[in-house]
């Protein structure tokens, strides 16, 4: 249940004052152009966030109504080719992506006792470019030749034959790297050198933890896109033979330069996932997290399995035998770090006081579905089987479920729980409720049945299909639509809690919360912690167990 | 009592970092792209 009281410290309290003295700007650019105070730049990714997920969300509604019965109703198929690429884009980099970057905007220097991110000119820099690059990508949709109908993955050849609209996909793509690189170094910047005293690595919260593993692979893989896709348009416009076998090229080559990047570039999505659960679970079972370190530990772990396993993408382009058992059982190995922390998860719950706010029902239905979703990863890492699953909906379903109520489902659990400290004001926990319940049900009725139709053999990527699987799919489109609609509940019940809640909302908000942001006020001050706060057991969750 | 901090040092080691972190990431770029050339 909600922390009714007001229970503060007093030493935070420079908060109360600086309510009335906080030099916040007061003209609207100023205030959103110009920012560099990290909350109002978290505001901004998160508002952005908000709307790709919509966009990209009205893109998997178009798919679901043309898969909705066999034959061709509704767009074109080339039309139909474009929105799963771009549905896939969005998502990614203008969806999820920038989602964990507003959280980490938000939480980072509130949870770590800093007063803002270590680079706040840069972090306005990181934030302007993405609706730029967002623009342009979509601005291809309209253009003679079209946007590109290739898959997220860009494969050539089947890329290079998008028109010239390609030189702007491929701008895109850089500019928003180029922000993921400058997000990722700027939360490095801040964790390693701008720590309250006292606030040791060990004792840094779980989210804080999986951010800066995060922003490490970060750093690591975009230049290999940015790499990958430079090369595509030489190729494109250029005459260069990177990946073109007529020019003595390799269009293999470009499959494991993509995937170098291209898993990794999965963990950067779930991380932040795993540090948001980490929190939530143990705040509503009222228990500590079950240990913390092998959590840090089995984080890095999952990090550095992410570089050695991504031809686990490519077991049919015809591989080594010995290539293909490298990718196998290096892909199974990581089943155990991740199976550490979902052991971890329920060990926390086990036995603890736990009540079912909505941010513990999304964590809690993170948990089970993720897990589904790692299971089917399991069956894919077998290099034999994945002959038969390979491009089929069985893909389609497994990575939808580790994203959507894997990463998409954690990226909830973090607003309801953090809401009420950026606002100040309570949610509708009747209406987050009520989003969760359809929300859970609606999407394993979209996803669940992709698992037979895969099975059964129908190919990803395609518009229309055999008549033999014209059930699951109209059910699975059902899904889709409930689960579509279920998500403008999510955006009224923000908007109801910025604007209309009277519900004012306690300063630790939830009674089991533990951690430094929960000691500043409801909304916290413009600026916080200018002076730094203090690091015991009262004011961080694992202040006793690595005390040196 | 709780021990004081220097923002400004901590903001310079942090510009400093910045700069290791962009210089590796602008590293790791150029060595695919020339990695690429040179296997032409």
């Amino acid at each position: 249940m909600a922390n009714e009281h007001t229970d503060t410290h007093a030493s935070t309290h420079e908060g109360a004052h600086d309510d009335h003295h906080d030099h916040k700007p007061t003209g609207f650019l100023d205030r959103w152009l110009f920012t560099t105070n990290h909350k109002d730049i978290g505001t901004l990714y998160l508002m952005f966030s908000l709307m790709m997920f919509l966009t990209g969300g009205l893109m998997a509604m178009i798919i679901r109504a043309e898969l909705f019965m066999p034959g061709l109703q509704l767009v074109e198929p080339d039309f139909f080719n474009q929105m799963s690429t771009m549905h896939a884009l969005i998502m990614i980099f203008g969806a999820v992506m920038p989602a964990w970057v507003g959280f980490a905007n938000w939480m980072i220097p509130m949870m770590i006792g800093a007063p803002d991110m270590a680079l706040p000119r840069m972090n306005n820099w990181s934030f302007w470019i993405l609706p730029f690059a967002v623009t342009m990508l979509l601005s291809t949709l309209f253009m003679d030749s079209g946007g590109p109908a290739s898959g997220w993955t860009l494969y050539p050849p089947l890329s290079l034959q998008t028109g010239d609209s390609f030189a702007f996909v491929v701008f895109a793509v850089h500019m928003m790297g180029i922000s993921s690189i400058m997000g990722a170094i700027n939360v490095i910047a801040t964790v390693m050198n701008m720590r309250a005293p006292g606030m040791t690595l060990l004792r840094m919260p779980m989210f804080v933890w999986t951010w800066l593993i995060t922003a490490f692979l970060l750093i690591a893989v975009m230049p290999v896109l940015a790499g990958a896709v430079t090369m595509l348009l030489t190729d494109h416009f250029f005459g260069t033979s990177f990946f073109n076998a007529a020019g003595g090229g390799d269009p293999v080559m470009y499959q494991h330069i993509f995937w170098f990047f291209g898993h990794p570039e999965v963990y950067i999505m779930i991380l932040p996932a795993f540090g948001i659960v980490s929190e939530i679970i143990p705040t509503f079972a009222r228990k500590p997290l079950f240990g913390y370190a092998a959590m840090v530990y089995a984080t890095a772990s999952i990090a550095f399995l992410s570089f050695i396993v991504w031809a686990h993408h490519m077991f049919t382009v015809g591989m080594p035998l010995t290539g293909e058992l490298f990718f196998m059982y290096a892909t199974m190995l990581i089943a155990v770090p991740t199976g550490v922390k979902v052991f971890n998860w329920v060990s926390t719950m086990w036995r603890g006081a736990m009540t079912f706010e909505t941010p513990m029902l999304f964590a809690i239905a993170f948990v089970i579905l993720f897990t589904i979703g790692g299971l089917s990863g399991l069956m894919l890492a077998l290099a034999s089987v994945d002959l038969q699953y390979h491009d089929t909906y069985f893909v389609v379903a497994h990575f939808h479920y580790v994203l959507v109520p894997g990463a998409v489902f954690a990226l909830m659990a973090g607003t309801y729980y953090w809401l009420p400290k950026w606002t100040g004001h309570m949610y509708s926990e009747r209406w987050g409720k009520i989003h969760f319940w359809l929300s859970a049900i609606s999407v394993n009725v979209l996803f669940f049945p992709q698992h037979y139709l895969g099975l059964a053999g129908m190919p990803r990527r395609i518009p229309d299909y055999s008549v033999q699987f014209a059930d699951f799919n109209m059910i699975s489109s059902i899904g889709g639509f409930v689960f579509g609609a279920s998500q403008l509940i999510f955006v009224g019940v923000i908007l109801h809690c910025v604007f209309k809640s009277r519900q004012a909302a306690s300063d630790q908000v939830w009674e089991g919360a533990r951690g430094l942001e929960w000691i500043l006020s409801s909304p916290p001050p413009y600026h916080s912690f200018n002076e730094p706060p203090p690091i015991n057991s009262s004011t961080v969750a694992h202040a006793d167990e690595y005390a040196h | 009592m709780i021990e004081q901090r220097d923002i400004a040092k901590q903001r310079s080691r942090a510009v400093v970092t910045a700069w290791i972190l962009a210089a590796v990431a602008a590293g790791i770029f150029a060595a695919y792209v020339l990695a690429a050339v040179l296997a032409q």
